[in-house]
């Protein structure tokens, strides 16, 4: 994409002032996006994502900039930008750029390119129809099928020249249902690190069917109780629980300036006793796993908390430097546009050995939240939100009424004390995170786990 | 500028389509954030792209490209002519030659862009020493930033339309945390201008620094239904986030509970909501939308009566009506509509009026999880919440870990006052603090 010789002279130039440390971060991305609705394709929109993202640190500060016109004289000139924000006189040169070959563990089998259109839209017809078979309720299905190829180089002055392409594919199911007065909606939305084989493993009519009866379900509910409560959260994407409580509250982006409630926590308990949660990165064609992270170092498995005691923080290479440690291989961005931090892969509770059936069992009066939708934190508060899309009342130790969707708050300090059961039925869903470096790929996972108290935003 | 690209495009476009739409962005930004009195990063952006729309055969074709090439335009045109080929619904789209607004915008400031780094870090390094200065109890201040962007917009289609336009803005920005024994909490504060000398760090400083404080030790409010005043800023980040409500292509696709009630009342007498695509102090004011039709100003709820959707050329044309100057798309996206500057008509009534209308009130000041805890279609949202507890007008305490739920089309009926205290907010949404008769509160468990 572009030759060794200018890279070189970009991060020399980048240099020229003083920075201690040049990167260069060259990105190709084919966005490929098909959307149907009302029975019919809509629109298909493709295109091409292009530009250079440059970096110097000084010390613990990052200069950031980046550009899509990449002519010689426009990236020397950014180089010359960035290196002038901070002036010092040069005190290293970039080491030689050696090629590093990268073992690729997310192999893709069918190129989304290679599959005719008609295809693919005969697999959204499916879930379209089974959807609207189902119930006579369902109002509207709304799909989308994604598809991105990222070629990505990245260099730096220690000498790192890799590239690496990721292909991602998603297919994004909305459906609404109405009863005239009220209307209800339900997703789902499936994705991986993966070719278009990854959609040939789905069942289409699984997903309209499961899909429109969870919206079905929704529009007869009442709404969920007001108060605080013993929660039972199932498994796959309950582990936005773990994600918003405590997750982004161990990324070195908090942790680093101190604006996080687990700073200076490491080797202390801060979960119970049967938490133990992991960040990996390795997971072969998971839909947040990759090679290398943006930063151009190796992706790893990495354990946050063993047995309720805190081990490790999600770092990056900036956040490394700010905390005197190493990166975990969790410097992530969306684009070229943004500069990396650290952020999550695929994230997720272990598995337990309480079962779930128990766990129901255990509560009088309670909610078993089947699914859920997003929600946010604040790790400088510890104070967190996510929504339930499908929820149940447990009355007398069993699942009872549906009940709408309703907000989960509570503080990651004290809520990740209060599980008490850890099932064995791992699972993973699949979403995009949100942050200052981006909307990215990542999954949320757990087995079903039971919260002795949570306020629940009832009516 | 940009004349070369687009007489490139139209070229390769001549034989090969009906019409050619030509929408290009770009801009360029810059940010700096502060922690400990140093630089903890500065970012630069210069970005660009084009997006084409074609017709052929009565479909339309979309594709884009950020690389600035001939064979990058050949490719496109080729994608998006067999984009075209799989669309299966025909809408009306076509292309026209829209004219001009006719009044004139300010939303360029060439002092801005005269400013120089020195003075922009200086604004965020005071802010983080202000703020930690400001109160003991103050112990991070994770976010002192500044940043301002600079953005270019042209837009051409082979019916000769040919328009562009340009606009600045600066925003500053500060979060600070507060710690008392273990209770942390957060408050913050923001200013969006494009006249730099507006920014005045002591008064953000003293807005953040106030709510995290007086935060501090909140009690947990009772479980039940209570009246509520919602200040400015949060009705603002409600109203944004169900302003799809009145985007005439939801109600097309069945994603608007508003579908054939013009003309019917939907809200207190009370309520008047207008999108104004021509507001001086908007940050989406523009000359012209994604189709070049001109903005307007669109009354959409006029005394508690829906009198308008908002409309761009293909919505209208279905709807037999015209275009509200709504289009919304980026060089990226596929033609949606969007509101400009959304605003919530201010009423009679000071803050101070709203929280003495009941004996016991909880003044609502600031809700999290919009995104995820409400429901932009069925109206309904459940909401992490903090705030205050006034009696007979007096704060009593602050307030913490509760939710608000309830229904958003509910709400515009139960706004018993407006005040008159309308402010914009980060989403382009301008709403007074409004006192709503009832509003369900979550936390403690019932007794």
């Amino acid at each position: 994409m572009i030759s060794k010789e200018l890279i070189a002279k970009v991060l020399d130039c980048a240099l020229s002032n003083g920075a201690d440390f040049a990167e260069l971060f060259l990105e190709n991305t084919y966005n490929s996006t098909i959307r149907f609705y009302n029975g019919k394709t809509q629109q298909s929109v493709v295109g091409k994502d292009f530009g250079i993202g440059l970096r110097v640190f000084y010390g613990k500060s990052a200069i950031y900039a980046y550009t899509s016109d990449l002519s010689e004289k426009s990236l020397l000139a950014a180089a010359e930008a960035i290196s002038k924000a901070d002036q010092n006189d040069k005190i290293i040169t970039p080491r030689e750029l050696k090629n590093q070959q990268i073992t690729n563990i997310h192999k893709m089998i069918l190129p989304g390119e290679n599959v005719a259109k008609k295809d693919k839209i005969d697999f959204i017809r499916i879930i379209d129809s089974t959807a609207r078979g189902f119930n006579e309720r369902v109002l509207q299905v709304d799909l989308t099928l994604l598809e991105k190829k990222q070629d990505i180089l990245i260099a730096n002055s220690e000498g790192l020249h890799v590239e690496d392409q990721r292909n991602y594919t998603r297919i994004f199911t909305m459906i609404i249902a109405s009863n005239d007065k009220e209307s209800q909606t339900c997703f789902d939305g499936p994705g991986a690190l993966a070719g278009y084989e990854f959609i040939k493993t789905l069942d289409p009519v699984k997903i309209g069917a499961d899909t429109a009866k969870s919206a079905v379900t929704m529009l007869s509910a009442k709404y969920a109780p007001s108060g605080t409560f013993p929660v039972v959260i199932d498994n796959g994407f309950g582990g936005v629980i773990f994600h918003e409580a405590c997750g982004h509250s161990l990324e070195a982006t908090s942790v680093a300036k101190g604006a996080s409630i687990f700073a200076g926590k490491l080797n202390q308990q801060i979960a119970s006793e049967k938490v133990t949660a992991i960040d990996d990165g390795t997971i072969e064609n998971k839909w947040g796993s990759t090679n290398i992270d943006d930063e151009g170092t190796p992706t790893q498995k990495t354990i946050l908390i063993d047995k309720g005691i805190l081990k490790s923080y999600m770092i990056d290479k900036l956040g490394g430097r700010k905390m005197g440690m190493e990166s975990t291989g969790s410097g992530r961005r969306q684009s070229y546009r943004y500069a990396p931090t650290s952020r999550m892969r695929n994230t997720y509770i272990a598995p337990g050995n309480d079962k779930f059936d128990d766990m129901i069992k255990s509560i009088d009066f309670g909610l078993y939240a089947k699914k859920m939708g997003g929600g946010s934190v604040l790790p400088g508060t510890g104070n967190f939100n996510f929504s339930v899309a499908e929820g149940y009342l447990i009355q007398n130790g069993k699942i009872a009424a549906p009940v709408r969707g309703a907000t989960l708050i509570g503080n990651g300090g004290e809520i990740l004390k209060k599980i008490s059961m850890v099932s064995d039925n791992l699972d993973f869903s699949e979403g995009m995170c949100g942050s200052i470096s981006g909307s990215i790929p990542t999954c949320v996972g757990q087995p079903a786990i039971k919260v002795d108290q949570i306020i629940i935003g009832g009516r | 500028m940009y004349d070369n690209e687009f007489n490139a495009i139209f070229e390769k476009a001549k034989d090969k389509v009906d019409d050619i739409e030509i929408l290009l962005s770009s801009g360029k930004s810059f940010s700096v954030r502060i922690h400990n009195q140093n630089v903890e990063s500065f970012d630069y952006a210069d970005s660009i792209g084009i997006g084409i729309r074609i017709i052929k055969d009565g479909r339309v074709g979309y594709a884009y490209t950020e690389e600035l090439s001939d064979e990058a335009f050949s490719l496109i045109i080729k994608e998006a002519v067999a984009n075209s080929e799989t669309v299966e619904n025909l809408e009306p789209v076509f292309f026209s030659n829209f004219p001009d607004l006719e009044q004139k915008l300010d939303i360029y400031s060439e002092e801005l862009d005269k400013v120089k780094v020195e003075a922009k870090i200086d604004i965020a390094k005071k802010l983080e020493s202000l703020a930690l200065a400001a109160d003991k109890r103050i112990f991070n201040v994770p976010y002192a930033a500044y940043s301002d962007g600079y953005g270019y917009a042209k837009i051409a289609n082979s019916k000769g339309l040919h328009k562009e336009s340009k606009t600045n803005h600066c925003v500053a920005f500060l979060m600070v945390l507060a710690q008392e024994g273990e209770d942390k909490k957060s408050g913050s504060d923001f200013i969006i201008t494009r006249d730099f000398q507006k920014i005045n760090p002591e008064k953000l400083v003293d807005k953040a620094v106030r709510q995290a404080i007086d935060l501090l030790n909140a009690e947990k409010p009772d479980t039940g239904q209570f009246p509520v005043v919602i200040n400015n800023e949060t009705m603002g980040a409600l109203l944004s986030t169900f302003s799809g409500i009145f985007s005439a292509k939801n109600v097309q696709e069945g994603k608007s509970l508003l579908k054939g009630r013009i003309g019917q009342t939907i809200a207190n007498s009370i309520v008047t909501i207008i999108d104004d695509g021509l507001h001086p102090d908007g940050m989406s004011t523009a000359p012209f939308d994604s189709e070049g039709y001109p903005s307007q100003k669109t009354l959409l709820i006029n005394k508690g009566i829906l009198t308008s959707f908002l409309h761009n050329n293909v919505t209208a044309t279905i709807d037999k009506t015209k275009s509200t100057g709504n289009a919304s798309r980026s060089y990226k996206s596929s033609l949606t509509v969007s509101p400009t500057n959304f605003v919530l008509q201010s009423g009679d009534y000071s803050k101070e009026d709203l929280l003495k209308s009941y004996d016991r009130i909880i003044e609502l000041v600031s809700l999290q999880g919009l995104h995820s805890g409400a429901n932009p279609i069925s109206g309904d949202f459940s909401l992490a919440a903090e705030g205050f507890l006034y009696e007979k007008g007096v704060k009593k305490t602050g307030l913490s870990d509760f939710t608000v739920s309830g229904n958003f089309f509910q709400i515009l009926q139960d706004i018993e006052k407006v005040g008159n205290d309308e402010i914009f907010n980060m989403q382009s949404c301008s709403a007074p603090s409004v006192l709503i008769k009832k509003i369900s509160i979550s936390s403690k468990s019932k007794q």
